[in-house]
């Protein structure tokens, strides 16, 4: 029995590691994400990371190569820059949510049309999608937390200011702030968390980790610090119960993941539910 | 009573190493990266090894989802029997390092690179990714020559003799009695395919090479424009003016390879779509390697006889 826990350990240590410690910024953005309504503005910007690794690959660099990560996050700026620039101040007939869903269907039909030209193309574009979370590495992980501390200090650093954006453009500009300036800041430090977490847990894992854990908490909670600690507490929930399935039922771990989440806020959406039945009663 | 008992017992225990009736060492655990090389260590290991597949049969060995238990089979592997040549190049580093297992790490007795004494096809002279599937050291689908198989197979008694030498001399008997099946059959597969020498076939993947050449058929186009590169229209068109010129009369796919891609050809040309596989277990009835040839050898044979 403690043998099969050390095998188990030993596979799952550094997946798990991943999955604690890195989901909570994802959390922190999707939490801005929800609030400026552009839900799908990180699944755009995963699919353009994806795009920038694929123009990698045609170049001829491996997956893993550093070159690959460069050349990715190149590209998920300027798809950075795209949604900070089309964000306009006045109410247009072409709502940014347009923009966001065309990014990300001529940014998938670029990866596909690239990787007809990559050997083992198909099989590049699951791995892009699914990632390998089972298989990252303690270096992967630790360069990721450095990163993301530092991030994570950036965002904190600057919070009022990203707050105001998020939830009051109109206010922000009011008051002189360089709305365009800051919406750059905060994607371009966006994209930079996309790029390096879609290349170990691929592009659903990241959506998964950005969206549903926050919204959950936007059911939950009113205040920024407590949606973002009851998002935590849920992203790691879901990570526990996806990697454990993972393992027992031997199935893909960032798939399981992904349905674990699925799972939490239907169960989230549940509660929410009855305690505004018993509210009202 | 008891005490007698126990002391008959303590001595058939103790004098039971030395005598004619040795009891068998543990079983080895073997893992093949793939069933073809799965199924040769069965019949080299026999009952002295546990043989387990990473791959499923109908999976592309050049790429395989990476799954907790594929990690743990390897924990506890005794032994590895990998490809090489880069055929598993995409999948099988990372579970290695995950799995952190001496016994099978490179140049240990317990890890079998099955292309070590290959000679290979198609090794290129130029490395360019945008080339295809850049194999650096030639084609890696090269069990699917007999005689290559007999190869490998000489190579899995070796290392599992070095992993566990008490049965070295059943591995050394394992192996001989296969040599002798393949030889036998070789000669009947020949035979069956003597009539269709020089004859022009079709497949998806460069991943007949070896058979080709070992029994005289000749590829003439693969579906894919580069190995691994996704058929694009205009090579389509090309296939199919190369199968119309050269009255090519099958097309072969295997199980994970796009068939739709096949029968489009196939319709456009009249051929036939052979559905065949590299891999035992891909097709009812083939769990040894001499059944996979046979059901290769027979299906090939019922699709070129049209041919003449």
């Amino acid at each position: 029995m403690s043998a099969d826990f050390a095998v188990a350990w030993q596979v799952m240590k550094w997946p798990l590691v991943a999955c604690l410690i890195l989901p909570p910024l994802l959390v922190y953005l999707g939490l801005h994400v929800v609030k400026r309504e552009v839900i799908f503005v990180d699944l755009a910007l995963a699919q353009v990371a994806a795009l920038g690794t694929c123009l990698a690959l045609l170049f001829g660099f491996q997956f893993g190569d550093r070159n690959t990560f460069w050349i990715s996050l190149g590209v998920t700026f300027l798809g950075a820059g795209l949604f900070s620039w089309t964000r306009s101040r006045h109410r247009s007939h072409v709502p940014q949510e347009a923009i966001i869903g065309i990014t990300f269907v001529v940014a998938a039909a670029g990866v596909i049309l690239m990787l007809s030209r990559v050997a083992g193309g198909k099989e590049e574009l699951e791995h892009l999608l699914t990632g390998d979370i089972l298989n990252v590495t303690a270096a992967e992980v630790g360069e990721r937390a450095a990163v993301f501390a530092v991030l994570a200090g950036f965002y904190a650093t600057f919070h009022k200011r990203f707050a105001q954006i998020s939830s009051d453009p109109d206010g922000a500009f009011a008051t002189g702030l360089s709305v365009r300036l800051w919406d750059f800041l905060f994607y371009a430090a966006f994209a930079l968390v996309v790029v390096s977490f879609v290349r170990v847990a691929g592009v659903l894992l990241t959506f998964a980790y950005l969206i549903v854990p926050a919204v959950c908490a936007v059911i939950l909670a009113e205040r920024w610090l407590s949606r973002l600690l009851v998002g935590g507490a849920l992203a790691a929930t879901a990570s526990l119960i996806g990697l454990f399935a993972s393992y027992q039922l031997d199935l893909p771990t960032g798939a399981a993941i992904v349905c674990a989440c699925g799972l939490l806020l239907v169960l989230v959406g549940l509660f929410a539910g009855f305690r505004g039945r018993a509210a009202a009663a | 009573m008891k005490t007698i008992a126990l002391i008959t017992f303590a001595a058939a225990a103790l004098t039971a190493p030395l005598g004619t009736s040795t009891p068998p060492p543990a079983r080895l655990s073997v893992v093949a990266t793939t069933p073809d090389l799965a199924a040769l260590a069965k019949e080299i290991g026999g009952d002295a090894v546990d043989v387990k597949a990473l791959a499923k049969p109908t999976e592309d060995p050049h790429f395989v989802d990476a799954k907790p238990s594929h990690i743990v089979t390897l924990n506890r592997a005794d032994v590895l029997i990998e490809g090489g040549a880069e055929l598993e190049l995409g999948w099988l580093p990372p579970l290695l390092e995950s799995a952190r297992n001496s016994r099978i790490s490179a140049g240990a007795p317990g890890r079998v690179v099955a292309s070590k004494g290959i000679k290979m096809l198609e090794v290129p002279t130029t490395f360019d990714r945008s080339k295809g599937d850049v194999h650096a050291l030639g084609n890696p689908h090269f069990l699917i020559d007999p005689l290559n198989a007999k190869i490998v197979a000489a190579d899995i008694a070796e290392h599992l003799s070095q992993v566990q030498p008490q049965s070295a001399d059943a591995f050394k008997a394992n192996l001989q009695r296969f040599n002798t099946a393949i030889d036998a059959k070789l000669a009947e597969w020949e035979k069956q395919l003597t009539p269709y020498h020089g004859a022009k076939i079709v497949t998806y993947h460069k991943d007949f090479g070896y058979f080709a050449e070992r029994f005289g058929l000749e590829i003439a186009e693969t579906l894919e424009p580069k190995p691994g590169i996704a058929p694009s229209p205009s090579h389509l068109a090309q296939v199919i003016s190369t199968m119309r010129n050269d009255k090519v009369r099958v097309v072969l796919v295997q199980p994970y390879q796009n068939r739709k891609t096949a029968e489009t050809v196939a319709r456009q040309t009249g051929a036939a779509v052979l559905d065949v596989s590299q891999q035992p277990g891909a097709i009812p009835g083939t769990t040894t390697y001499a059944d996979l040839m046979d059901h290769l050898v027979r299906t090939l044979v019922s699709g070129l006889q049209g041919d003449k």
